[in-house]
């Protein structure tokens, strides 16, 4: 893996840079990380929309459209996500390296410019949000909060989540609400980019063949200006269960999904996260995993049934999609293999295959950009970075042990059911 | 063996194209300084094949959804399943089915000698019993409910079915649970022994890897297959489409559409003929192009707006698709700027700006060794070619793509399939 170069440009800004002539394309994203709160994600949702839609210099959502394109259909997207508690709002350019152009032009320097007039220099007037842009971007947000209904395993991951952990920042949803996302101003939403520029804790990444320093001047010049003030960022992790909280939602569905949230009294940056992670893992995170292999294969309770582990809160979610009928066969089911773990039972051959399938999609990880941005990313906050090659490492140590008395550390925090009723015939 | 380096000056890489004494064709895309490596073994051979002969015999008709079923079958051999032999060598292995092929397929980053001996050993070793048949249908049972709540699903079938009066492609690639219900291990051998013939194949190797290694594996694992004619076959469809509208309800936060127009499918397209059409569908569709920005500005889609033109055997299809709370109107639009384009011609500031686009996106797709290998099996199962497609795009004249568009989205064929609650 090449080395990740991290540079301190301004309190509560890193610049990291990968430098890297396999990919024909160069990668440039800025990462903005705000406490999460119910109050203010609608807001920096709404600008994830909105700074990409305009700019002052291309006023117009087709001039901005119509420069990418000439830029050889270079792509702006932006997203939100959450780590922890803190809500990131990111925004990537990626373009063709410059060596590709078919007119000599300079690429890598275009795609820096233009990431820096959309993130400083948006439309705005008296400290206000141009209103039809507001209008816009609004639409646009509520249609993608109101499409994730759309999905049903997404959806119904979303309503576990809400109710695991009402009352924590974590509940709140990446997006917000259609309603928080409506009552927003374009006074207000101004307010909430100057917050943004001038307190988020902000790593900028740079992947590519080109020099990354006159992209790295660029930020420092915008930035200082900014008079920078970054906020502080917390976290908080419940260790364990006290109760089972049980829901259910009906809908007109064929499947029936299920989730399964636990706490794991284990969190970054515990040293014993590692071995959670490939507890997870030897549970239902590949396609040999004990739920794969027992609930799918051998019971055929389910067409899906995966564990995933949230390292940051301390979470762990079983989620699956199953039969009306057999969902309380199916949740027996999943928690006899948990239990099947707890009592020791685990095999070589599940300890060595998951170690080996994880490692695996370790070393995968470094064959893309965005990949590789997202691994250094996701350990932002993990107060170390570990290579992809630290980290297999450390995977390939853990012991049976380890694993058995992470799982032992679960507590079954929340039963979710989307329970799938057949209509009634209109007919 | 014939063995032939095939070079892009443009991108300055080569692959090797391999005509295997077993009938096998055979590519091998070295990718310098990739940790991973991706391999693709692939029948052409997908869910619209219900209809077949081999070697001028009888005509055979076979249930729906087979191909998918023995996809999934040919995972589990007499020694066990295939997914526990790749758990020992760390590889991610998966499969798929779509229309008009099967592919079965592996990416690792260490051990792939015996990675790619799996998988030249399951595919080529069928292995069907009664109560394996069964226990799979429970299997795909379950998923084809999963695709049934699938509104995305869903509305692109509802649309084809609108298109295609007898067409299979108008069928779900998983079948239904009735159909399935219907297949036995002798359905599965018949199908297997037709279509999984080397002939009939390909294999696609991309990334850390190297011809001599491919082979040496390949020389040892493959058995020579029988020469043999396949033949498919088809009913007659009508040129037109027996309905312009299709709707269902399903509980949905946003109605979706697809908005299609059925395209002359007598042969399928050349290498340039795709290019021109990608372009054109982005001068038309794309972010800057003025039918989306009308469409936007009058609330009538969102970003999730799409295009996608797609083709096989006897069927041909340009998409536009996406949420919107009124699918009516948009259609409505949408085939307002498809007959002004006809009817007013194209802008030529517009071509020059979506021939970069297009030639930017395929360029970046030089990055991924799966895109690359999965984008080699489609060209190669249509008799086309990665590095010639790239050009075709770099090459295009302006008149070609007037010219692609007089051929396309006759709005006499065209059919709005919509979902919402």
């Amino acid at each position: 893996m090449k080395q990740l170069t991290s540079e301190k440009l301004l309190d509560g800004i890193r610049f990291h840079s990968v430098s890297e002539d396999r990919f024909k394309t160069t990668r440039l994203s800025v990462v903005f990380y705000v406490p999460l709160e119910a109050r203010t994600v609608s807001k920096y949702a709404l600008l994830s929309r909105i700074l990409i839609r305009t700019c002052e210099k291309y006023p117009d959502f087709t001039a901005l459209s119509k420069k990418l394109s000439a830029l050889y259909g270079a792509s702006l997207s932006a997203d939100c996500f959450k780590v922890g508690d803190r809500l990131g709002i990111l925004f990537s350019v990626s373009g063709i390296d410059d060596r590709y152009a078919l007119d000599n032009e300079c690429i890598s320097k275009e795609l820096s410019e233009l990431m820096c007039e959309i993130l400083f220099k948006p439309k705005v007037s008296s400290s206000a949000f141009d209103e039809e842009e507001l209008i816009q971007s609004k639409r646009e947000l509520i249609d993608l909060i109101d499409s994730e209904l759309n999905e049903k395993r997404i959806y119904a991951l979303q309503r576990a989540n809400e109710i695991m952990c009402e009352g924590e920042a974590f509940a709140t949803s990446r997006l917000g609400t259609g309603s928080g996302a409506e009552s927003v101003t374009a006074e207000e939403l101004y307010q909430a980019w100057r917050d943004m520029i001038s307190t988020a804790v902000i790593e900028i990444f740079y992947i590519g063949e080109s020099s990354p320093a006159f992209s790295k001047d660029t930020f420092k010049s915008f930035f200082f200006e900014a008079q920078r003030t970054p906020v502080s960022l917390s976290n908080t992790v419940v260790r364990t269960a006290d109760r089972v909280k049980t829901a259910e939602e009906e809908m007109e569905l064929s499947q029936s999904k299920m989730i399964l949230g636990f706490r794991c009294d284990c969190a970054e940056p515990e040293e014993n996260v590692t071995a959670f992670r490939l507890m997870v893992a030897v549970l239902g995170g590949t396609a040999h995993s004990k739920l794969f292999n027992n609930v799918r294969e051998k019971l055929s309770l389910c067409y899906y049934c995966a564990a995933r582990f949230n390292r940051q809160k301390g979470i762990m979610t079983v989620d699956s999609g199953v039969e009306t009928a057999n969902i309380e066969k199916a949740k027996e089911a999943i928690l006899n293999e948990i239990k099947a773990i707890q009592d020791g039972d685990v095999t070589d051959f599940e300890l060595e295959s998951a170690k080996m399938s994880v490692i695996n999609s370790f070393n995968e990880m470094n064959d893309t950009a965005a990949s590789i941005e997202g691994w250094y990313l996701s350990q932002m906050f993990d107060g170390r970075i570990y290579t992809a090659d630290e980290l297999s490492e450390k995977i390939s140590s853990v012991t049976k042990e380890e694993i058995i008395t992470a799982s032992k550390k679960l507590t079954l925090d929340t039963v979710y059911v989307l329970k799938g009723v057949m209509k009634e015939d209109e007919e | 063996m014939n063995i032939r380096e095939i070079r892009s000056d443009r991108i300055g890489e080569s692959y090797y194209e391999i005509d295997h004494p077993t009938g096998l064709k055979i590519f091998v895309y070295p990718k310098e300084g990739y940790n991973s490596t991706y391999a693709i073994f692939g029948t052409h051979y997908g869910s619209i094949h219900n209809s077949f002969r081999k070697d001028h015999s009888d005509v055979i008709s076979v249930p729906d959804g087979i191909a998918h079923f023995l996809e999934h079958k040919l995972f589990e051999c007499e020694e066990g399943d295939a997914f526990a032999r790749f758990a020992k060598t760390g590889a991610n292995a998966n499969a798929y089915t779509s229309f008009d092929k099967t592919c079965y397929l592996f990416s690792c980053t260490d051990h792939f000698e015996e990675s790619f001996e799996i998988l030249l050993d399951f595919v080529t070793k069928p292995y069907f019993t009664d109560e394996t048949v069964q226990k799979e249908q429970g299997i795909i049972g379950q998923e084809i409910k999963m695709y049934d709540d699938s509104p995305e699903w869903c509305c692109m079938f509802n649309m084809l079915s609108k298109m295609y009066e007898h067409h299979p492609v108008r069928i779900d690639i998983a079948g239904t649970v009735d159909s399935i219900a219907k297949i036995t291990p002798d359905y599965l051998y018949s199908c297997y022994n037709t279509f999984y013939n080397l002939n009939n194949m390909v294999l696609c190797v991309v990334g850390k890897v190297d011809v001599d290694t491919v082979l040496s594996i390949a020389d040892r694992m493959l058995k020579k297959s029988k020469d043999s004619t396949v033949e498919s076959f088809f009913e007659e469809e009508p040129k037109g489409v027996s309905d312009s509208f299709v709707e269902q309800k399903m509980p949905v936060g946003l109605p979706l559409f697809n908005f299609g127009f059925k395209e002359s499918s007598e042969r399928l397209l050349s290498t340039e003929e795709i290019a021109y059409t990608d372009i054109l569908l982005v001068m038309l569709a794309s972010q800057n192009s003025p039918m989306y920005r009308d469409l936007l500005d009058s609330g009538l889609i969102n970003s999730s707006f799409a295009h996608e033109f797609f083709e096989g055997d006897g069927f041909a299809v340009t998409i536009f698709s996406g949420e919107s709370r009124k699918p009516e109107e948009a259609a409505e639009m949408i085939k307002d700027y498809v007959r002004k384009a006809h009817e007013e011609g194209l802008s030529k500031e517009d071509f020059e700006i979506a021939k970069r686009a297009v030639y930017g996106e395929n360029l970046s797709a030089f990055n991924s060794v799966a895109a690359i290998a999965n984008t080699m099996v489609d060209h190669y199962f249509s008799d086309r070619e990665i590095y010639a497609y790239l050009e075709a795009v770099a090459n295009a004249e302006f008149t070609d793509i007037q010219d692609r568009l007089s051929k396309m989205m006759n709005e006499e064929y065209a059919v709005l399939s919509v979902v919402r609650s």
